[in-house]
């Protein structure tokens, strides 16, 4: 019976406690497409510099994020790598609340630093391992819209999960976004290529009147030099 | 508590099934790419069957039988992959037969055989998950039934093979069917070990749960409607099973 009552404190306990995240006042909650991951951490340490809140980055693939927050997880604000994820979140938003065009990336074809030379032609190669993102993904819509028949061995849920294919060496090609293998001493540009679209173009939202302080902190000079300084594009690539 | 308890497992299905497409249901489930990954996931997850029932027979024989050393330590690695996070399980999958493994990059290297990507790699990350539950199935059988008969058929003059054949296995053919049925059901949900080790291809590695996972992201209503296809499969193999995890009385 004590183990019960003890039990049922417990349970209590948890259900009252106001669920973490979103509510903790010291905290803003950041939903961030995968693709952000380095330069997320950068920027929650800009803006605490600048006397911000701490920042709780939450990772993932855009279109899983905004599933999502869709079914009500609780973030202050979200970075996404394609503006139309947004819409269904904000219904009528004010100007403040988004930032359209915050950055802009480009894909690349890349492989692990130490493998052997490649040439375009070595895409359509069925010999070799290639690891593209999945349609429904940013980045997996942005290589479909470029790329077609390609001879594709795994459709990852991310532009990371990509790179993590090739950092592994599982992979012999990936296609993925030109701060990645910027950010990645395992992963090399396959062979040179101009910056080409379709491109991403992230975007912000701000979910709360936190998110909000978040945003606009992204919207100064210094937000803008931490992208740069990560490989990012101020203007989209023409 | 025990209402409170059943309610916490099946309350998630009742919300599946009353947000069920019924209506559209026949046309999502008619899909070439949801037929695909069914066809995927039957494949996949009856070659997993096949070798669960040929590996785990004779180490659930040798576990119930014979006085292996470090008995504990190797029956909780038997049972290991039944708590471990699949994706845990896929990740080391991946440093070990990946094609920089540990035994992978030899594999890669000298038979020229690759797994991660391939229907193999998948049913390999299936048999990962599945066998513990074939394994303790029979083994807890072959421990209720003791080996007196065995024995007696022995004293009697039946050479070693006979016993297995006429006395063994005749008697363990119910719990072998039951520990398959479980383990095939295993893997047929499998998930985080397969897109961590097999990644995610259409009709090659993407399998029902994968892609209730990627329709997930894009179309709900087709989640929804793959979700209730392993519902109705898990239901159909648990229902009928009966062994020592579901006594019947």
């Amino acid at each position: 019976m004590r183990f019960l009552s003890a039990l049922a404190v417990v349970l209590a306990f948890t259900l009252a406690t106001p669920a973490c995240g979103a509510d903790d006042a010291s905290r803003v909650t950041v939903f961030a497409a995968s693709s952000l991951t380095d330069v997320v951490d950068d920027l929650a340490e800009r803006w605490k510099v600048a006397g911000g809140p701490k920042v709780v980055a939450v990772l993932g693939g855009s279109s899983h994020l905004a599933a999502q927050l869709r079914d009500g997880a609780p973030a202050d604000a979200f970075l996404a790598a394609d503006a139309n994820l947004l819409d269904g979140l904000l219904s009528n938003p004010a100007p403040a609340d988004l930032i359209r065009g915050l950055a802009y990336n480009h894909l690349v074809v890349a492989m692990p630093s130490d493998g052997p030379g490649r040439n375009p032609g070595d895409l359509y190669d069925q010999d070799l391992v290639l690891v593209v993102c999945a349609r429904g993904v940013p980045c997996g819509d942005a290589t479909w819209t470029r790329f077609d028949d390609l001879p594709v061995d795994s459709h990852e849920p991310s532009a990371r999960a990509v790179v993590t294919r090739l950092d592994l060496g599982e992979a012999d090609l990936g296609i993925v976004y030109a701060t990645d293998v910027a950010a990645r001493p395992g992963l090399v540009q396959a062979w040179p290529q101009d910056p080409a679209c379709p491109c991403v173009a992230y975007a912000a939202a701000a979910l709360t009147d936190r998110g909000r302080s978040f945003l606009t902190f992204l919207d100064t000079p210094a937000a803008r030099d931490v992208l740069v300084d990560h490989g990012f594009a101020a203007e989209p690539p023409s | 508590m025990a209402i409170l308890g059943i309610t916490v497992l099946a309350l998630p299905l009742v919300g599946l099934v009353q947000r069920a497409p019924w209506t559209s249901l026949g046309d999502l489930l008619g899909r070439r790419s949801v037929l695909e990954s069914l066809r995927v996931s039957l494949t996949v997850s009856l070659m997993a069957a096949g070798v669960v029932l040929v590996l785990g027979t004779p180490l659930a024989w040798v576990l119930a039988r014979v006085q292996v050393p470090f008995r504990r330590l190797v029956r909780a690695l038997v049972v290991l992959p039944m708590v471990l996070p699949p994706v845990v399980g896929g990740t080391a999958l991946l440093f070990a037969l990946g094609r920089r493994g540990l035994v992978g990059q030899w594999l890669d290297r000298w038979f020229d055989v690759a797994l991660t990507f391939t229907m193999a790699g998948a049913v390999v990350a299936a048999v990962f998950v599945a066998l513990p539950f074939y394994v303790v199935t029979v083994e807890g059988a072959l421990r209720t039934t003791g080996d007196e008969m065995e024995s007696l058929a022995a004293t009697l003059g039946a050479p070693p093979l006979t016993v297995l054949r006429r006395v063994t296995l005749p008697r363990l053919v119910p719990a072998m069917g039951a520990g398959l049925a479980l383990a095939w059901a295993r893997a047929l949900g499998e998930f985080g070990a397969t897109i961590t080790f097999a990644g995610n291809l259409p009709g090659r590695t993407r399998t029902l749960p994968l892609a209730t996972f990627q329709a997930l992201e894009s179309d709900p209503e087709a989640a929804l409607a793959l979700s209730l296809v392993l519902l109705a499969v898990s239901l159909a193999v648990l229902v009928p099973t009966r062994n020592r995890w579901f006594p019947t009385r």
